[in-house]
């Protein structure tokens, strides 16, 4: 029985630090809304830190050209993210026409990008420190 | 004297509040870029502090350790800076006026600030371009020739004033670009 209990704890202890581990870089955003009658309606929450870690497992001959690219650009990433995060909330970039509004905005710790055309509605928000991470892990994978 | 006594902390409260207030303020440079024509409307709101960093970690094409080069304009013999320190401290009036008939050229110091005024008679374009002497002796300050340091431009910006750099009144576009301590474009 104590040996039972002794497990138990075990799993929900290791339960904890798993979730706890992926929500650590918080979560990410995907709505998209089709404005035709019975169009998409797709909304996916997903916590952040699965992307760097699902980049790790990806060969290195599959990322090694994104990571060329990719790799003049890290520094200013580097500079730029960690500083992005510590600006106060608000909108970066908005493109309005009459037919679409594009708006680009930082809220909390994460990049907001807002499209709204005469098509659809999309919702895409990233948090920054897991933008951060997942650019590293595409430019250190390619590296052989 | 009861009354000094309370209204001393309060005023000193008060004022390392605002003094606190002024120094974590946000500064912002704006662009706004708007079509008349096709209604179409472009806001971009970059934080100072931002373009601060970012600007030295950009080393690609003509922009290096945030200074730019600008193409063919040799300052050999000139000594920018000292003419930009000699203007700051002449009177304010006009120093250039061009007139010719497709175009008129204007540049004047007002209200302390390098201001300069062209008009485009062939594309019926007006542009206003005002830098505060700070920021012109930034932008000039420790380059070699053909170019602008903006590193220092954006830093002396922060302590810059609200002000439109540059206003484009166009007939298709119109473009104005300026800096504030506000979030949002107007």
């Amino acid at each position: 029985m104590i040996l039972l209990a002794k497990i138990g704890v075990g799993l929900m202890g290791t339960a904890v630090v798993g979730g706890a581990m992926l929500c650590s870089e918080g979560f990410m955003t995907i709505k998209v809304h089709e404005k035709r009658a019975n169009g998409t309606n797709i909304s996916l929450i997903l916590p952040a830190a699965i992307v760097p870690a699902t980049l790790a497992v990806i060969p290195n001959n599959h990322l090694a050209q994104a990571s060329e690219q990719l790799q003049p650009y890290m520094p200013l990433f580097d500079a730029a993210l960690p500083a992005l995060e510590e600006c106060p909330d608000g909108v970066l970039v908005e493109v309005a026409d009459p037919h679409e509004h594009v708006l680009i905005r930082k809220d909390g710790g994460s990049v907001d990008l807002d499209v709204n055309d005469s098509d659809e509605i999309v919702h895409v928000s990233i948090p920054l420190r897991a933008a951060l991470s997942t650019l590293h892990e595409i430019a250190a994978n390619g590296q052989i | 004297m009861k009354t000094l006594k309370y209204a001393l902390p309060i005023c000193a409260l008060l004022l390392t509040g605002t003094m606190l207030f002024a120094l974590t303020t946000t500064r912002y440079l704006h662009v706004r870029v708007n079509n008349p024509v096709t209604h179409e409307i472009v806001r971009v709101n970059v934080p100072l502090s931002l373009a601060e960093k970012i600007i030295p970690a950009i080393n690609k094409g003509e922009l290096h350790d945030g200074k730019v080069h600008i193409g063919k304009f040799k300052t050999d013999d000139v000594n920018l800076p000292q003419i930009l320190e000699a203007l700051k401290t002449a009177p304010e009036g006009e120093f250039v006026t061009v007139q010719q008939k497709d175009n008129n050229v204007r540049v004047a110091k007002e209200h302390g600030m390098l201001v300069v005024h062209v008009v485009d008679q062939r594309s019926k374009e007006n542009v206003d371009v005002t830098i505060p002497w700070e920021v012109a002796q930034a932008l000039s300050s420790d380059v070699n020739d053909n170019q602008l340091n903006i590193e220092a431009g954006i830093r002396a910006l922060e302590n810059a004033g609200d002000v439109t750099l540059v206003s484009v009144v166009g007939k298709n576009e119109n473009v104005r670009i300026w800096v504030d301590s506000s979030s949002s474009a107007d």
